[in-house]
Formats: C-alpha cells, structure tokens, sequence
C-alpha cells in the first residue's frame, strides 16, 4: 500500500500576521486576579464588609449616639432590647403604654413604636411590696410580694400584648444603666486598636526580623531565631499576664503588652519564606549589580513574600483581639469605665440568669468578628496563592 | 531496643534539644524573677499602715532585705531543688502546696480535653476527607468553622446559660459527679477539636492524592489496609506536631475555663493569685507552666522522631 502523495495545491502557506502568538485575553495584573478571585469567594467578601462596616462603626457609631459609654443611670438599669408593653386606655379613650422593668420592678412610658418616654413615678408601699401608679388617671398596681411580679390596672390583672423593639437603647442597659450598644462600640474601637497594633508590630519588628535573620543566615540567623524560639515555646498568653502584672492593668498596658511578643509567628513565617527565595536568580542579578542588603531585602525579597504575611496577618489579627478580650475577661485587660468585649462578657456572666441579652451581643460582636477574620484570612490565602486550594 | 538502634538515635539533637530549653527555662525564670521584683510595692505593701519594726522583720524573714542578686540567686537555688517559696498572701502556704492542690483537677480536666482532641478530632478529619464535598464533610467543617472562631469563653458562657441554666442538664460549677465534667471539657477541648479535625482532613485528602496510595490500591489492597497503613500513617504526623501547642493552650485556656465553671485548678489559683498581686505565687505558677510546656515539647519532638523517619534522618544531619 502506498500513500498517494499530497497534492500541492490543496497547501499553502498562510500569510504572516502578529496575530499568530498573540494570547487571547489581556494579561491581568496579579492583584486584580487576587480581588477577583477573593471577590469570587462569598464568605470571605462577607468578611470583609463585614470588616469595613465593623471600622466605620467603631469610628463614627459612638459620635451618632445620643450616650456616652461612661454615665450611669440606676433608675434605668438592666432595661432589655425586647419590650413587651402593657396598654392602659383612659377614661377620655387616650391610651398610654408603658412596660415593667422585670429587675427593678419600675414601669418606664414608652410609645407605640418603643421610643421610652418617661420614668414613671408611683407611690411605693415597702410594707405590702407593690407600687402603685396612676397612669391616664387609672389605678396601676405592681405587685412584687410573688414572682413573677404581677400587674394590675384597676384591681384587675392586666398581661402585655406582644412584644417591641427597644428604640431608645437597641440594645439595652447594663447594670448601672448605661447603653449596650454605645459601649460595644467603644469596645470594637478597643478591639480595632488591638488589631491595629498587632498589625503594625507584625510589619515593623516580625518583618523586619524574619527578613533580617532569613537573609543573613549563619550565626545572626541562629542567634536571632535562638531569641524567637525561647519566647515561642511559652504561649504569648501567658507573656501578655505577665506583663500584664508589671504594668497593671489598662489599655496601654495591653496594647505594649501584645506589642512586645505579638511578632514571633510573622518573624518565623518571613524568615522561611526568605530562606527560599533567597536562592533565586533575581537576588543573585541583583547582588552582581551591586545592590545592598538592604535594597535587596526590601526591593526583592519582601515583595514576593507579601502573600505569606498578609495571610499570616489576617490570621494573627484575630488572635490578637481574642487575646484582649480574654485578659478583659479574666479582669486584667482595660479598666472601668471603659469597656471591651471581654470585660462586657465577664459583666454579663453574673448577670446571665436575669438578663441574657447583655451576654448575647458581646458574645456575638467578638464571635463574628473572629468569624469575619478567619473566612477573609481563608479566602485571601486561596485567592494569592491558587495552588494551595484544597 | 538493641545497642545498634539506641547509637542509631540522634544523640545529638537530642542533646541540642535539652540545651536550648534549658537556656528557655532559665530565661522565663530569670524574665519572671525581675519582673516581679521590678512592681513597684513590695508584697506587704498594704493600705493598712505597718509598723516599720514589723515590715523590717517580714522583710528579714522572706529575704527581702538581701541585695537583689542575693535573693535571684536563693530563688534559682530553691527552683533547682523543686521548692518554689511560700505564697505571701496566705501565710504558710507554699507555692507548691497551691499547685499540688490545683494540680488533680486541672490535669483530669485536661487529660480528657486532650483525649477529646485526639479521640474526636482524629475521626470526623477522617470523615470529612473520605467523604469530600458529600453532607458529613460539609458538616465537619461548619462545625469546625464555628469552633475555631468563636473564643472558648464565650462558648462555655453560653452552653453554661443554655445547659446549666435553661434545660438544667448539668450542674453550673463543681466536679462532683462525671455530668460536671462535660462543659468544662467542651469548652476547652472545642477549639482543638476543630483544628485537629480541619488539619486532619486536608491532610489525609493530600495524602489520597499520592501515588502510592494509587500504587496501593493497583496492588489489589483492601480499602481499609490502604487507609490504616498507607494514609493515616502519613496524615497524622501534622497531627502530631501540634500536639505540644494543644497542651500549651488548654493550659491558657484552663485560666477562663476554671473560672466560669468555678474550678478549684491551677489556673483559677494563677488568675487568684494575679488579682491578689501574690508575686511569689505568680512567679512559681508561671515557672511551672514553662517547665511542663517545655517537656510536653520535648515528648512531641522525641514522639514525632519516632514516627518519621524522614526527620530522624534530618536530625542526624
């Protein structure tokens, strides 16, 4: 069998055009792929509004609120989020709402659509424990001799119908009567200088020091890592206490307190990273032109380890502000009057049985902020570095 | 173990090891020892006034008096034969006896926290991975998701309010029967739980892709043999590595921990004795804790020397 040969005119070359190597989508700049591909990923997006929003709160939510995080009030402390308001109609059919404030037996006025009026004052009789209120010119009785505390208006037991959000304090009053909600935005503003702090000390002294002991190698390397160790073995926890200690307790004792140690895992990270890429061709062009250490290092090496340490960041982050929020717990973070999300936590725990609601949104503000930093931390690893996606 | 095997080890490495946690120890007791002393106020620093003839002797009688060095080194001399001092705030009570007494509740609390770890993280990793992307993975990792991000003070306050308070189903603080024990451990365990069970699955899912589990299987091997012998043996050795950091953290998490739930531990006597300003209890506390973590990381590395060989050949070069 032979092949019949080709004939030549069924090929002909085609003419030369640039087309021909020309690859068919734009080349996209890496960050612009890191964004799409983070913004492809719906929880770490969620994260990251989350993030923002959380960061505007902090800054600009205190100075909308009509209350400060530091006056107290007894006459209106513990009042919830969630009211349920009893109706009294007059004798002219006006009618007046108000509801009973189960921790200290006070009736407060409130309007139709929750907005708290007024402290109601009644006449207390100690002797039979009831209060009696006069209120659109009925005879309101609250009756506290049993518990549950009862409510009559005109001899007869009146129950309240349905229930209404709080307006003036969304999220209610803590136990000296001071707004929930303006006092966990202060305590995101503590959380955020936490973060902030970590962040910078991670930049300056991690960076620097992974980035120095990775590049010079030999005894330096050993030394310094020698140094990173010692402190690494112990958890920083219990370093941050002990500073903690020396310094007494405050915000800036904490903020030095995480400053001093809060570097060793990026130093660590950075230094790996360098170890590697110190190797390549580009730092050996770059030595052979004469570049200096120090040019090398901040020019060559820590941009292309700037995956790594955001990632490593956005995980440290949040073990930061878990760090300050657990010395808040335990007592030793900031001092009244200020508050944290740990120091607001603790304060609810002593509470807890009576008035939930003052454990739930401080649990849940520092839950979903860690929440928000570990999707983001998640998605931003995946997104710089592809190849890493299980 | 023939003499072969035991001049086979590291020596070393070892010998490297024991070094650098030496010089560890010594400079957290050293760190520790001036930073207390450095507190402005000396322990019988009261509001109540003192007379000077009674500070002077307290001050004679504790040693106070002796030049600072003096005292360091009667302190490293104490440590060397296990004594860590008395306590000043309850007079004649030692430092010792307080860890003693803390010591059973915090190392049973612990023990099965660890093996909560270990015992429940290990499995569901292992679900997760071998049903990847089906509903028991999608699981896991929520619930891993939940248990890595929310603190753990936070969880054992709300499983108190809802366990202890609500449904009434445990008792709120004490150990005085097993029901006792399930928050606490919960609380603690929790975030390792996840850790373990999110390294376990990406692990082993890394370790499926290999080509000797290909291999393994073209071998005509069980499906089970490939997964004991083949998978996990190479997947847990991330496992085991962060088993000295699971130790460290259930120890800074036993300091909340016993607090919430009211547990006479070593922590609640740390976080006691911080709030009371007991510097020579602080001191000891703090020195032990060192001390333990540092030979919990000492077993880890000898435990994992022992599983890879790779490493073993690492450490001998």
């Amino acid at each position: 069998m032979s092949v019949p040969p080709v004939p030549q005119c069924g090929f002909a070359p085609l003419p030369r055009t640039d087309t021909a190597e020309r690859i068919a989508t734009p080349t996209v700049p890496y960050w612009t792929d890191v964004w799409r591909r983070l913004r492809a990923n719906r929880p770490a997006l969620a994260g990251l509004v989350f993030i923002v929003v959380l960061i505007f709160t902090a800054i600009f939510g205190p100075m909308l609120s009509p209350f400060s995080y530091y006056e107290q009030n007894l006459r209106l402390s513990n009042i919830p989020p969630i009211l349920r308001p009893y109706t009294v109609t007059g004798e002219d059919g006006s009618q007046e709402r108000f509801f009973l404030n189960s921790g200290n037996f006070a009736l407060y006025g409130i309007t139709e659509d929750g907005r708290m009026t007024d402290i109601l004052r009644g006449k207390a009789d100690m002797l039979n424990r009831r209060t009696t209120y006069d209120i659109a010119g009925r005879d309101v009785v609250v009756d506290y001799k049993s518990l549950p505390v009862s409510v009559s208006i005109d001899d007869s037991i009146a129950l309240p119908g349905g229930r209404v959000w709080n307006r003036t304090y969304l999220f209610g009053t803590d136990q000296l009567g001071r707004d929930v909600l303006v006092r966990q935005m202060y305590g995101a503003r503590i959380s955020l200088l936490v973060a902030f702090v970590a962040t910078l000390v991670n930049f300056f002294i991690g960076v620097a020091w992974g980035g120095v002991a990775g590049y010079a190698g030999g005894a330096v390397d050993t030394a310094m890592m020698r140094i990173v160790e010692v402190i690494a073995t112990i958890p920083l926890t219990l370093y941050v206490i002990l500073i903690m200690v020396f310094l007494d307790s405050g915000l800036t004792s904490i903020v030095i307190a995480i400053g001093t140690v809060f570097w060793v895992d990026m130093a660590r990270i950075v230094r790996g990273q360098i170890l590697t890429l110190k190797q390549s061709d580009y730092v050996a062009a770059a030595r052979t032109m004469g570049a200096g250490p120090v040019r090398i290092i901040t020019r060559h090496l820590l941009p292309n380890t700037i995956g790594p340490i955001l990632v490593t960041l956005t995980m440290l982050i949040p073990s930061a502000i878990f760090i300050e929020s657990f010395m808040s717990f335990i007592g030793l973070g900031v001092t009244p009057p200020l508050a944290s999300w740990g120091t607001l936590t603790s304060n609810a725990v002593e509470t807890m049985r009576s008035y939930p609601h003052q454990l739930f949104f401080p649990a849940a503000a520092l839950s979903l902020t860690m929440f928000a930093f570990n999707f983001l931390g998640d998605g931003l690893r995946d997104a710089l570095d592809p190849r890493l996606r299980k | 173990m023939t003499g072969a095997a035991i001049r086979a080890l590291p020596w070393g490495w070892f010998l490297r090891r024991l070094a650098l946690m030496a010089v560890t120890l010594w400079v957290i007791i050293t760190l520790t020892f001036f930073m207390m002393h450095a507190v402005p106020g000396g322990p019988f620093v009261s509001e109540r006034m003192m007379a000077p003839e009674i500070a002077a002797a307290l001050d004679a009688k504790w040693g106070l008096s002796d030049p600072l060095w003096q005292q360091y080194l009667n302190y490293l001399r104490g440590i060397l034969r296990f004594d860590l001092g008395p306590s000043f705030k309850y007079p004649g009570v030692s430092v010792n006896e307080m860890i003693a007494d803390g010591l059973a509740v915090t190392a049973r609390t612990g023990l099965l926290a660890v093996l909560c770890v270990v015992a429940v993280g290990v499995p569901l990793g292992i679900a997760a991975a071998l049903n990847r992307g089906r509903w028991p993975d999608t699981g896991v990792m929520m619930l891993a998701t939940i248990g890595v991000a929310v603190p753990s003070y936070v969880i054992a306050t709300v499983m108190l309010y809802v366990f202890a308070l609500r449904l009434g189903w445990v008792p709120t603080f004490g150990l005085d029967d097993w029901r006792g024990y399930i928050l606490p451990v919960i609380a603690l365990a929790g975030f390792w739980v996840s850790f373990v069970a999110r390294l376990t699955r990406s692990s082993l899912l890394e370790t499926l892709d290999q080509d000797y589990m290909t291999t393994a299987r073209a071998k005509g091997l069980r499906r089970r043999q490939i997964l004991i012998r083949h998978g996990l043996r190479n997947s847990l050795i991330p496992v085991v590595t962060v088993l000295g950091p699971v130790v460290a953290n259930l120890l800074t998490g036993s300091f909340v921990i016993e607090q919430i739930f009211a547990l006479p531990g070593i922590g609640r006597h740390f976080v006691l004795s911080i709030t009371n300003r007991d510097y020579t209890a602080i001191m000891g506390i703090t020195i032990f804790y060192a001390a333990f973590l540092i030979l919990m990381i000492l077993i880890v590395d000898i435990l994992y020397l022992w599983l890879d060989p790779r490493i073993r050949a690492g450490a001998k070069a």
